[in-house]
């Protein structure tokens, strides 16, 4: 079958219910549904099984459209973000064009979300079997379109995960650029001491790291430097790169004349402040690049005077040059490797601790500066107070983890670091008493059972219970920790030299920016969300975009590293292949009705769309179409077709939708990336919200035309949801900006027809905010139970007979 | 690395800080005000007593916070104003 030809033969549909075990078969009566689907109208066959997904099921679809001469397949299963792409797999090797496939998600959004409510789920899934048969009998077959991928990466963030990335990349033969905010690429491991449970010391493993990813012929590391705009989809990325200024050229051996000679000082962040640095500085020795840095911020020199030039004057090899001004370098990449690290949680915010108030109660990061060989005190661990070696320490665990008054996660590698840190303090002063205060330890990966025990034997006591306060000793500034222990139930009262609190990860605080540019999700914690929790852990929604390290969760060295690796392979699958297939969504004009007012070129977020100056009509740049389809939502005469979601496909949708009980139902549009795949995450949280919701799948809520939503009111809907990402969020770019604008529009329009606008109701849900959604849904049912039948009949009169005329 | 940093950092008596003798040959000085503007450190200020040309010469209201730049001197049209390194006096001589 060709794209253009219309085809004359009859529509056969084969339809196919899944039971997915007991899954979809625990609240939908599925044999019920198949039989139903069987009496819908080009139904030719309609089967349920099992497993549709497994080698059988599969067979069970391919020999039917050979024995019915099928020619429209429908699965109703679970979410086609799931196994749509199986399915379509299925049909084209039966010699089926895979755009003539269609499927009914009654798992996640229907016997997930409806356990006790048999028969409701029932007739909800009928109802979307139906919606999925009258869509499947109007699609036309399509060809994918195939892009060239680019064979270079982009790694975001210098830290150990970001590093491991890089190398891995570039060892496969791919061009990597590796962009690093910080002056020196290293991130949080170079500021450890030991790594656990191997008490490696930490820079000794990381520095060779470094240096062969400043050295390597495929790495291009651009340090000091920030994305500043990304642009293009998978395979297709353009990156702006904004390259800061370090005022000190490539010429520069790291000497350190400059250094001395610079009058100013400040606290050095590396050493979490703990010792100073100059205005020109390395941040550390193992710097990698080991070229000094300016800090503009600090120096006396500022735009154009040269105040002081003792740094110049100092400097053999004349490497200082002030005039260096910001570049934006722009980069054309295949892949992004996301690695953005994590900041630390900021004890200040717990009081009862004393940080910052009392100078012995530090952080764990600022012990690892103090014993730390090539830190401040030279691996001596002292008491701010009076600088001697404490005679007994505590640690506090779970500070700013696994609590409701800071972040409810656990931050997973403080429980090691602390016991680590403990055996270290062992090592060198075995006579220092220590002390921990914990919730639970959780030692529970490779050899880190047998690095607890050795604390054990060692004498750490463990306690446990964390303590309610903290007091300090005015005169000797000791520590004196109160509190309950929970296994003894008694109360304890210690006086203990220095207080280390075991503070927890938390995700950058500028992670935003990033999510921004690349249009990726936040779990409610904040960090990056992968594609798929189990299966695609790497992978983000967004096509060509990978993560690892601390940006996706809290994760020690070992688990960053293999992520890091898991991410390069991910990405280079796709380099390797040099080219994918990207589905046909773009839209197509109609030309005869096109009158090239140009209304849709100025919707369309990528600038995809044109008028032809010549034939005064509208026409698609394919290469540039994301196919969100807000251009054809948006042309008043109809002439913009979004292929596999045209007008009269969700027409039919609702119109199957509404057939029966549509005074009780709720129509909703659910854009792909954000609101469809929250409904898909409120079904595998097994959220439970009423069953009268039908949700209609569009690319964007940018593709929600308003006579869609008058289309659904016309027929008798109790209310409408339109749902797409957060402003700011959308997934292209700020398509979601026109929905806004749109049912802002509509809701006047209710107004001046005397229709209740409650009925119409605008959501923005991210894909981790099932919940949102649920009680969306919920909340919406006061809605549809006020609506009164006069009400269902004056707004299907208004929408019938006024409807095309309002229209625009 | 966004940490908050608020502590003393532990070397901070160890970092030599030059200290600064500041000579301003007041009479010389046309009041132009120079010094004053470009001193990065803000470390002087116009005097209230007038000198022989009857102008408002600068004097050093912070000395503590000068780090010997010289800019002044090198922007004094008149080269009334020169800044050099207190040599230290004490007897103990400091070698480390």
């Amino acid at each position: 079958m060709n794209e253009n030809s219309e085809s004359k033969e009859p529509i056969r549909i084969g339809v196919y219910v899944c039971h997915c075990g007991l899954n979809i078969a625990g609240s939908v009566n599925v044999e019920e549904v198949a039989k139903f689907a069987a009496t819908l109208p080009n139904v030719v066959v309609a089967k349920d099984y099992r497993y549709m997904c497994s080698d059988i099921g599969q067979e069970i679809i391919k020999n039917d459209i050979k024995e019915y001469k099928l020619n429209r397949v429908v699965v109703a299963s679970c979410s086609p973000r799931l196994h749509g792409p199986t399915f379509r797999r299925v049909c084209e090797e039966a010699g089926l064009n895979k755009y003539l496939f269609e499927m009914a998600n009654i798992r996640e959004q229907c016997s997930w979300v409806h356990l006790y409510q048999k028969e409701e789920a029932t007739e909800k899934a009928k109802d979307l079997v139906k919606m999925a048969v009258s869509k499947a009998a109007l699609l036309k077959p399509a060809k994918d379109i195939e892009v060239p991928v680019i064979r270079k990466a982009l790694v975001i963030g210098g830290g150990v995960a970001g590093i491991q990335a890089a190398l891995d990349l570039a060892d496969t033969g791919y061009k990597v650029y590796l962009v690093e905010k910080e002056p020196s690429i290293g991130g949080r491991m170079a500021q450890i001491d030991k790594t656990f449970p191997t008490m490696d010391c930490s820079i000794c493993i990381l520095a060779p790291k470094m240096v062969d990813a400043g050295h390597h012929p495929n790495i291009e590391l651009l340090t000091n430097s920030e994305i500043v705009d990304v642009s293009g989809y998978i395979g297709n990325f353009r990156v702006k790169v904004l390259k800061k200024p370090r005022y000190v050229t490539d010429d520069c051996s790291a000497c350190g004349d400059c250094a001395q000679a610079c009058p100013i000082t400040a606290p050095n962040e590396f050493d979490v402040g703990l010792a100073t640095r100059h205005a020109i500085y390395t941040p550390f020795p193992q710097a990698v690049p080991a070229t000094y840095i300016i800090d503009m911020d600090l120096c006396l020199n500022k735009e154009g005077i040269i105040v002081c030039d003792k740094c110049m004057r100092a400097c053999e090899r004349e490497a200082i040059d002030f005039t260096m001004k910001p570049e934006e370098i722009e980069l054309e990449v295949g892949t992004i490797i996301v690695a953005t690290g994590a900041d630390v949680f900021d004890p200040t915010a717990l009081p009862h601790y004393g940080y910052g108030k009392y100078p012995n109660v530090i952080t764990s990061l600022e012990f690892e500066r103090l014993i730390n060989a090539g830190g401040p005190t030279g691996g001596h661990l002292i008491r701010i107070s009076d600088r001697q070696i404490p005679k007994s320490v505590a640690f506090i665990q779970c500070v700013g983890s696994r609590s409701e008054k800071a972040n409810p996660y656990c931050s997973n590698i403080c429980c090691m670091n602390t016991i680590k840190d403990a055996l270290l303090i062992k090592e060198h002063w075995p006579e220092v008493k220590i002390y921990v205060f914990y919730v639970d330890i959780r030692a529970f990966g490779k050899g880190f059972e047998d690095l607890y025990r050795r604390a054990k034997k060692e004498g750490v006591v463990f306690i446990r219970g964390l303590p309610a306060e903290i007091i300090e000793d005015p005169k000797t500034h000791d520590l004196w920790l109160i509190g309950e222990n929970t296994l003894q139930k008694e109360l304890y009262k210690i006086k203990v030299g220095m207080v280390i609190l075991s503070i927890g990860i938390e995700p950058r605080r500028d992670s935003q920016i990033i999510q921004r540019l690349l249009n990726l999700s936040r779990t409610s914690e904040g960090f990056f969300m992968e594609a798929h929790p189990k299966l695609r852990p790497v992978d983000t929604p967004t096509g060509g975009i990978f993560l690892a390290g601390c940006a996706e969760s809290p994760k020690d060295i070992k688990d960053s590293v293999t992520q890091a690796s898991a991410a390069a392979a991910r990405a280079g699958i796709l380099m390797a292949k040099g080219k994918i297939t990207v589905e046909a969504i773009t839209p197509r004009i109609i030309e005869e009705i096109c009158r090239g007012c140009g209304l849709c070129t100025k919707v369309c977020p990528y600038n995809a769309i044109r008028i032809n100056e010549e034939k005064k009509k509208a026409e698609v740049i394919e290469a540039a179409c994301a196919g969100c389809g807000t251009c054809a939502a948006e042309c008043p005469f109809g002439a913009i077709i979004a292929r596999s979601f045209t007008d009269e496909q969700i027409i039919a949708q609702i119109d199957a939708a509404t057939e029966q009980d549509a005074e009780k139902k709720i129509i909703a549009f659910c854009c792909n990336w954000c609101a469809y795949a929250g409904a898909d995450f409120a079904g595998i949280s097994r959220m439970q919200y009423p069953a009268n919701v039908r949700i209609i799948r569009t690319m964007c809520s940018g593709r929600v035309s308003p006579k869609f939503i008058e289309h659904a009111f016309a027929r008798g809907a109790a209310a409408v949801l339109v749902a797409g990402c957060h402003p700011g969020d959308c997934h292209y770019i700020n398509a979601n900006y026109h929905t806004q604008r749109r049912v802002e529009k509509f809701w006047k329009r209710m107004e001046r027809l005397g229709l209740r606008k409650e009925r119409l109701q605008l959501l923005w849900v991210s894909a981790a905010e099932g919940e949102r959604l649920a009680s969306k849904i919920k909340e919406m049912q006061a809605i549809v139970q006020s609506v009164t039948p006069e009400e269902i009949e004056k707004t299907k009169q208004a929408f019938a007979k006024g409807g095309e005329k309002n229209a625009g | 690395m966004p940490v908050r940093l608020w502590r003393e950092p532990l070397d901070k008596e160890k970092i030599k800080k030059p200290i600064a003798e500041i000579h301003i040959i007041r009479d010389n000085c046309k009041g132009c005000g120079y010094c004053i503007e470009f001193c990065p450190k803000n470390v002087l200020e116009k005097s209230n007593e007038l000198n022989k040309r009857g102008v408002h010469f600068p004097v050093a209201v912070r000395p503590e916070e000068c780090v010997i730049c010289s800019f002044c001197s090198a922007v004094c049209p008149e080269f009334a104003i020169f800044v050099f390194e207190k040599v230290e006096v004490d007897n103990k001589n400091d070698e480390s």
